[in-house]
């Protein structure tokens, strides 16, 4: 179901290198939401909500910093991680629909060279809870856990080493044409991905994202306040977030398993999708979360875009790399490519495609899918698309 | 350390009354419930079933499938520097083959570690930095399969 609300500004700050940043993650949260709502046409006076994912940056010091206007709406999803990316855009869409906030500004700003980094452990002194069950054995990082799903995956449904290179490339590819992208000017190749050392098998360091640091935001606001502004509005088409019931149990014991948390996302988008008419064959271009390749490509076949069975095919001869590709992803050169803001970037990405503002931009594209972080639980996913395709042109 | 093996005073289990039965009996011993009869794992505090409170924690075969795996070579934290590269089982229960437990196997060669392999679990003896005694299971080939 789509509320009323749609997006009316993008923003980030410079993307850097893990450590690279001269800001603290404070200022870069800073930096982006002052150019979304720079690049709305609006006054940071006129913002009255934030929402985010786990993030540290609190909308009370925010909104004072900012010299946002009165505090109206705040909230943050549960949840694992980058998989919250989609469900705080939906939330942002709720309260402004429900009438709860006016102007809501959804960010995410991660400095993991001024905290901690995704890709180490932390030393648990005892495990407790599911991690007892994990941890002891050495199961500690996201890419060890994503690797435990996608060899299975692999196994069960005959997707090769190949379908995992093309989501690297395609990520890669797309940077060139980004200059905001960290990888821009650094292209890769598919020798140099396969020689490239393991992390976890089946996972190569060039199957898991970077370390970055930077920020990112959206602004989301009512189609009436939308009118006088700067960029034409893009409707928020359908949003869903949650899971299969079970999947939630833990340490592999979901009954989906191996999945990326994205069947039920999946049908609840493209059943809230179809009340606008549109189906997944509709859509020309997409954003999937990269934490790691495999999640990638069981999120694609869950979301609808194949059969498991036809992964390797689907993505195989450059399928999915803009221009030529059937459903070009990640065309801002993604979290592989771009940077790794905890997928708030693929999400920025989504809105661009919509506006007619990519760096590879899909002609034509008049929705654009933004899938959130797979292989951890729940998921959530938005569609992006230009007001039209609602009825509210 | 010993490529393949963890550390022996890595991360171990703080022991509570769901898992205290799986960590010092010697036994693969699930959690079922008392009321309805159900078994679930990893344990929780109530039972997914019928919402029940009290359980028991029963014993199943030491022998399973590995279901999936992967083989660490970074190691996330430097104490595990001199374990890395080691395998992560998830092994299939044979009593229980929606029941799923993740172990390591640290006598076998990775490149035997494979889909679909028979396993029996072993114990190993651990003890903690309070004293307390944990018997710890891990994996070997079953070669009667």
């Amino acid at each position: 179901m789509h509320g009323a609300a749609v997006v009316v500004g993008v923003g980030e700050s410079v993307y850097y290198k893990r450590g690279g940043a001269p800001d603290s993650e404070f200022r870069l949260a800073c930096t982006a939401v002052r150019n979304a709502v720079e690049d709305a046409g609006l006054a940071m006076g006129d913002v009255d909500g934030f929402v985010s994912y786990m993030d540290r940056n609190e909308p009370v010091r925010l909104s004072a910093a900012l010299g946002a206007g009165d505090l109206n709406f705040t909230a943050q999803t549960f949840g694992g991680g980058g998989n919250g990316a989609g469900a705080a855009v939906t939330i942002a869409d709720a309260a402004v629909s429900a009438g709860y906030a006016g102007c809501v500004v959804v960010y995410r700003a991660l400095a993991q060279g001024q905290f901690g980094r995704y890709g180490q452990a932390g030393r648990p002194r005892r495990s407790q809870g599911a991690a007892a069950f994990t941890a002891p054995y050495g199961l500690l990082s996201p890419a060890q856990i994503c690797a435990m799903q996608t060899m299975r995956y692999m196994h069960d449904h005959g997707v090769t080493q190949e379908a995992l290179a093309e989501v690297v490339l395609a990520a890669y590819a797309h940077a060139q044409h980004n200059p905001r992208a960290v990888r821009h000017g650094r292209p890769l190749t598919r020798e140099e991905y396969h020689s490239s050392r393991w992390i976890a098998e089946p996972f190569h360091l060039y199957d898991c994202c970077p370390e970055n640091d930077g920020a990112a935001a959206i602004v989301v606001t009512t189609p009436e306040r939308a009118r006088d502004l700067r960029k034409p509005p893009v409707a928020i088409v359908a949003g869903a977030h949650g899971l299969d019931r079970g999947d939630g149990r833990g340490a592999f014991n979901e009954p989906g398993f191996p999945t990326a948390y994205y069947r039920h996302v999946g049908r609840q988008l493209w059943a809230r999708a179809a009340r606008h008419g549109i189906t997944v064959d509709d859509v020309r271009v997409a954003q999937f979360y990269e934490n790691f390749t495999g999640p990638v490509l069981i999120a694609m076949a869950e979301m609808g875009f194949c059969a498991p069975e036809e992964l390797d095919g689907f993505v195989a001869d450059g399928n999915i790399q803009w221009p030529d590709g059937r459903l070009p992803i990640n065309t801002s050169g993604g979290n592989l490519g771009e940077g790794y803001i905890h997928g708030f970037g693929n999400v920025v990405e989504a809105v661009r495609q919509v506006r007619g503002e990519s760096t590879c931009q899909v002609a034509g594209a008049e929705v654009c899918l933004s899938v959130s972080g797979p292989g951890f639980a729940p998921g959530s996913a938005v569609l992006f698309g230009r007001p039209e395709v609602v009825g509210a042109a | 350390m010993t490529p393949g093996r963890i550390p022996e005073d890595w991360a171990l289990p703080a022991l509570s009354p769901h898992n205290e039965a799986w960590y010092t009996s010697g036994q693969l011993a699930l959690q079922r419930c008392s009321g309805c009869g159900s078994t679930q794992h990893p344990p929780e505090e109530v039972c997914r079933a019928c919402g029940g409170d009290r359980f028991e924690y029963v014993p199943v075969r030491p022998a399973g499938t590995v279901h999936s795996y992967t083989v660490a070579h970074y190691p996330v934290h430097p104490a595990l520097a001199g374990s890395v590269p080691y395998a992560v089982v998830l092994v299939s229960l044979d009593d229980a083959p929606e029941t799923r437990v993740v172990g390591n196997m640290p006598g076998t060669p990775l490149e035997e570690i494979r889909i679909g392999l028979p396993v029996a679990a072993v114990w190993e003896e651990r003890k903690a930095e309070d004293g307390t005694l944990l018997l710890m299971p891990h994996w070997t080939i079953r070669r009667d399969a």
